[in-house]
C-alpha cells in the first residue's frame, strides 16, 4: 500500500480495497451484441513495477518520444508505478499552473485535492474502479488557476514497457474559472510479449467560464495490454470542453467515458476515433450527461476495424428531468475493413424532460464500391483508393482535434495501420467486388 | 490510336442491357451517342471504364490494339481512357486538389513537382472558370450539379486522356453552366483527344459539334451519320426512329 500523508485518503483507499475484494472479476455483456470478458487475463501474475527517475525523454522507452510533441508547457511521465519525469516550463510556473504527481499534490495542495478528488468517480462502481482507487501510485495532478491562459499543451504520459506490469493510474485535473488550456494524456505501450494491465481513473473539472482542449491518445502497442478505465469530465457554468479520445491499439480496452454538462451554459464537443487490428477487443461506453438546462453537446465517434478485431461503441445521451432547453447530437460510424472483424455502433437516448433537442445516428458499413470504382477510373490503384477513402473517412474527426501536432500523429499512425492491413483490405474489397458481380 | 467496341453484350443483374453494340472512336474525333432513357447509354460508359457491376457476356473492348475487356478500371485509365461520370461519387476528406494530384501521379513514374502541379492546375482552372477556393473543398461533397460536372471536366483537363467518354455531362446543367462546360470540352478538343459525348438531348451538341452521331435504342446502335443526324432527331424524336427500325426489321 503506498504511503499517504492524509487520513482522509487512507480512509478512501480502505473503502476502495474493501469494494475491490468484495467484487468478482467482471464480465460485461450487452445482450445480443457483445461480451467483454477478462478470462484470458492472468491478473495474479501482474504487479506494480517501480522505476528510477530520468532526466529527459530520451532515457524513456522510444514510444514516448515518438508520440510527444516537442514543446510542451509541462510534461509528466509515469512509467509503471513510478513518476519518472516531471518538467514544467517557467512560463507555466509563473502563471501558477501546477502539474505534479497526485501523490505529491495530496501533501502540497491538500485542500484542493480533497475538494475535488473522486468527486465524479466512485470506488464502488466496479472492481477495477475500486482497484484503481485503492492501489494508484504516482498519479497526475493538474491545476490551471483562475484566468490563466496556457497555450503550450500540458502533456501527461502513462507508459507500460514490460510484461507483467500492473499500472494503477489516477489523473485529477482542475481548470479553474475562466482559465484556458490544452491537456493531452498519452497511454503508451511498448511492443513487448506478454500481459499487462492499465487500470485508470481520470477526472477533469472545468470550472465556470473555463475552456479546455482535452485529448486522450491510447496506443498500447502490440503487447497484450488490458486497459480498464473510467474517465469523466464535468463542465460547469458557461465552460466549454473539447474532448478527443483516440484509440489506436490495445489487446483489450474497456472504457467508460462520461462528459457531464453540469451547469447552465455548459457546452462540449466530444470527438472519438478508433482503429482496431489483429485480435484486439475494444469496448467503449460514452455518456453525454445533461444535468442542467441550457447546455449543449456535439458528439462524433468514428472507427475502423481490421483483422479479427472486435469493436463495440455505445454512446448514450442522457438528459435528466430538469435539463430543459438542452441541445445535443451524437453520431457514430464504424467501417469494417476485414471479413473477420466484428463491430457494433449503438447510439441511445434517455430523455427525461421536454423542450430539448437531442438526435443521434449510427452506421456500420463497408467501403463503397462506387467510390472505389470512381477513384480507379482516374488511374488510382485499388489499394491506394481504399487507403485514401479510409483516411478521408477519418479526416472529419481528425480535423476536429484542432491540434496540428496530434493530427499529424494520428494521420501517420492510421496510415501505418492501413499499410499493415494492406493484404486483408485488398482481399476483402476484392471479395466485395466479386460478390457485387455475382448479384 | 482508337477505342473499338465490338459486338458488346452486357448484363447487369440478369438483365441484358447492351445487345451487340459496335462503335469505334479514334483519337482526334468527336462522337455523339444519343439515345432515350433506358437505351443503355450509361451502361456503355460504365462498361468502357470497367465498372465491376457490369458483366460483359460477349464481344470485346479494344483500346489501342489491346483487348481491355477484362482490365481493371485503373489500368484502363492509365492507358489513356477517361470517363466523366453522370453521378460522380463523393470522396469525403479528400480535397479536389489532393485528388487531382493523386490522379495525375497515378499516370507518372515520378510524382509531379508541387510547382508544376500548381501551374497545371491554375491553367486548367482558368479555362473552366473555376474559383481557387473550389480546389480545397472535399471532392463532390455538397457540390451542386453544375459544380460536380465542372469537377469532372477539370479532371479531364488535368489528365488529358486519349479517349474521353462524357456520360450525360449536360444533364442538370443550366444554360450558363452548360456553356462553361462546353467551352472547356472545346478547349480540350484536338488531334490528341477523341471523345464520345453521351447525351439524351441535342442541347450540348449545339455547343460541342460532333463529327459523328450515333443513335442508340435498346442496347444497339440503330442509326449513324454526321451532325445533321442530331438535327433530324430533334425534328422526329426517338419514337419515330424506333418505328422505322421496327418496320425495317419486320421487312
Amino acid at each position: 500500500m503506498p504511503a499517504s500523508a492524509s487520513d482522509w485518503l487512507d480512509e478512501r483507499r480502505k473503502a476502495a480495497l474493501e469494494a475491490y475484494e468484495g467484487e468478482p472479476v467482471p464480465t460485461w455483456r450487452r445482450s445480443g451484441f457483445w461480451t467483454t470478458t477478462l478470462r484470458k487475463l492472468d491478473l495474479d501474475a501482474l504487479e506494480p513495477r517501480r522505476y528510477e527517475p530520468v532526466s529527459s525523454v530520451d532515457e524513456l522507452p522510444a514510444v514516448v518520444g515518438d508520440a510527444l510533441d516537442d514543446e510542451p508547457g509541462a510534461l509528466i511521465v509515469q512509467r509503471g508505478a513510478s513518476t519518472v519525469l516531471l518538467q514544467v516550463s517557467a512560463e507555466l510556473t509563473e502563471q501558477g499552473v501546477v502539474v505534479m504527481p497526485l501523490e505529491q499534490a495530496v501533501v502540497e495542495h491538500e485542500a484542493l485535492v480533497r475538494e475535488w478528488y473522486m468527486k465524479r468517480l466512485s470506488e464502488t462502481e466496479g472492481k477495477f474502479p475500486a482497484a484503481t482507487a485503492a492501489f494508484w501510485t504516482g498519479g497526475v495532478f493538474i491545476h490551471v488557476p483562475r484566468n490563466a491562459q496556457v497555450k503550450a499543451p500540458i502533456q501527461t504520459v502513462y507508459v507500460i514497457d514490460e510484461p507483467g506490469t500492473a499500472q494503477y493510474a489516477h489523473t485529477l485535473a482542475i481548470v479553474d474559472e475562466n482559465a484556458d488550456c490544452a491537456i493531452r494524456e498519452y497511454c503508451l505501450g511498448g511492443d513487448f510479449e506478454g500481459q499487462a494491465l492499465h487500470a485508470g481513473g481520470f477526472e477533469l473539472y472545468a470550472r465556470p467560464g473555463a475552456r479546455a482542449k482535452l485529448a486522450h491518445f491510447h496506443d498500447w502497442g502490440r503487447g497484450e495490454v488490458y486497459d480498464i478505465s473510467t474517465k469523466r469530465v464535468e463542465i460547469a457554468r458557461d465552460a466549454f470542453v473539447s474532448w478527443v479520445p483516440i484509440h489506436l491499439g490495445g489487446r483489450l480496452i474497456k472504457q467508460t467515458l462520461d462528459i457531464v454538462t453540469a451547469e447552465q451554459g455548459a457546452d462540449m464537443r466530444h470527438t472519438g476515433l478508433y482503429f482496431t487490428e489483429r485480435d484486439e477487443h475494444l469496448d467503449l461506453f460514452t455518456t453525454d450527461m445533461k444535468e442542467a438546462p441550457h447546455t449543449a453537446g456535439d458528439t462524433v465517434w468514428k472507427g475502423a476495424l481490421t483483422g479479427d478485431s472486435r469493436a463495440s461503441y455505445e454512446g448514450l445521451i442522457h438528459i435528466v428531468p430538469d435539463a430543459q432547453e438542452t441541445h445535443t447530437y451524437l453520431q457514430t460510424h464504424q467501417m469494417l475493413l476485414s471479413q473477420r472483424a466484428k463491430g457494433d455502433a449503438i447510439p441511445s437516448l434517455i430523455v427525461q424532460t421536454d423542450n430539448v433537442s437531442a438526435s443521434h445516428g449510427g452506421t456500420v458499413g463497408e467501403l463503397d464500391e462506387e467510390q472505389i470504382f470512381y477513384m480507379m477510373s482516374r488511374g488510382i490503384s485499388r489499394i491506394e483508393a481504399v487507403q485514401t477513402l479510409v483516411e478521408g473517412y477519418f479526416e472529419e474527426v481528425v480535423q476536429r482535434l484542432d491540434d496540428p501536432g496530434l493530427e499529424e500523429l494520428v494521420r501517420r499512425r492510421i496510415g501505418e495501420k492501413l499499410l499493415a492491413a494492406e493484404d486483408q483490405v485488398k482481399e476483402f474489397v476484392g471479395h466485395r467486388a466479386g460478390a457485387a458481380q455475382e448479384a | 490510336m482508337s477505342l473499338e467496341i465490338q459486338n458488346l453484350h452486357v448484363r447487369i443483374e440478369e438483365r441484358e442491357i447492351l445487345r451487340g453494340l459496335d462503335l469505334t472512336v479514334r483519337k482526334g474525333e468527336t462522337h455523339a451517342l444519343m439515345g432515350p432513357n433506358g437505351s443503355g447509354k450509361s451502361t456503355l460508359a460504365n462498361t468502357i471504364m470497367g465498372n465491376p457491376n457490369y458483366e460483359v457476356t460477349e464481344g470485346k473492348i479494344v483500346f489501342n490494339g489491346e483487348d481491355v475487356t477484362e482490365a481493371d478500371p485503373d489500368e484502363r485509365a492509365r492507358a489513356g481512357l477517361f470517363m466523366a461520370f453522370q453521378y460522380p461519387a463523393t470522396i469525403p476528406g479528400v480535397s479536389v486538389a489532393n485528388f487531382l494530384r493523386m490522379a495525375v501521379n497515378a499516370k507518372r513514374d515520378d510524382p509531379i513537382k508541387v510547382k508544376e502541379f500548381g501551374k497545371l492546375l491554375g491553367e486548367n482552372m482558368e479555362i473552366l472558370k473555376i474559383d481557387r477556393a473550389f480546389t480545397s473543398r472535399y471532392l463532390n461533397e455538397g457540390f451542386s450539379g453544375g459544380e460536380k460536372k465542372r469537377a469532372e471536366i477539370l479532371q479531364l483537363a488535368m489528365l488529358r486522356p486519349e479517349i474521353a467518354v462524357l456520360d450525360e455531362t449536360d444533364s442538370g446543367l443550366d444554360i450558363d453552366a452548360l456553356r462553361i462546360v462546353s467551352d472547356g470540352v472545346n478547349a480540350l478538343r484536338g488531334p490528341e483527344m477523341g471523345s464520345l459525348i453521351i447525351t439524351h438531348y441535342k442541347r450540348i451538341l449545339d455547343y460541342v459539334r460532333p463529327e459523328f452521331v450515333h443513335i442508340m435504342l435498346d442496347g444497339r446502335i440503330v442509326r449513324e451519320g454526321g451532325p445533321e443526324l442530331a438535327d433530324e432527331l430533334e425534328q422526329t424524336g426517338y419514337e419515330q426512329i424506333r418505328e422505322e427500325v421496327a418496320a425495317a426489321n419486320a421487312g
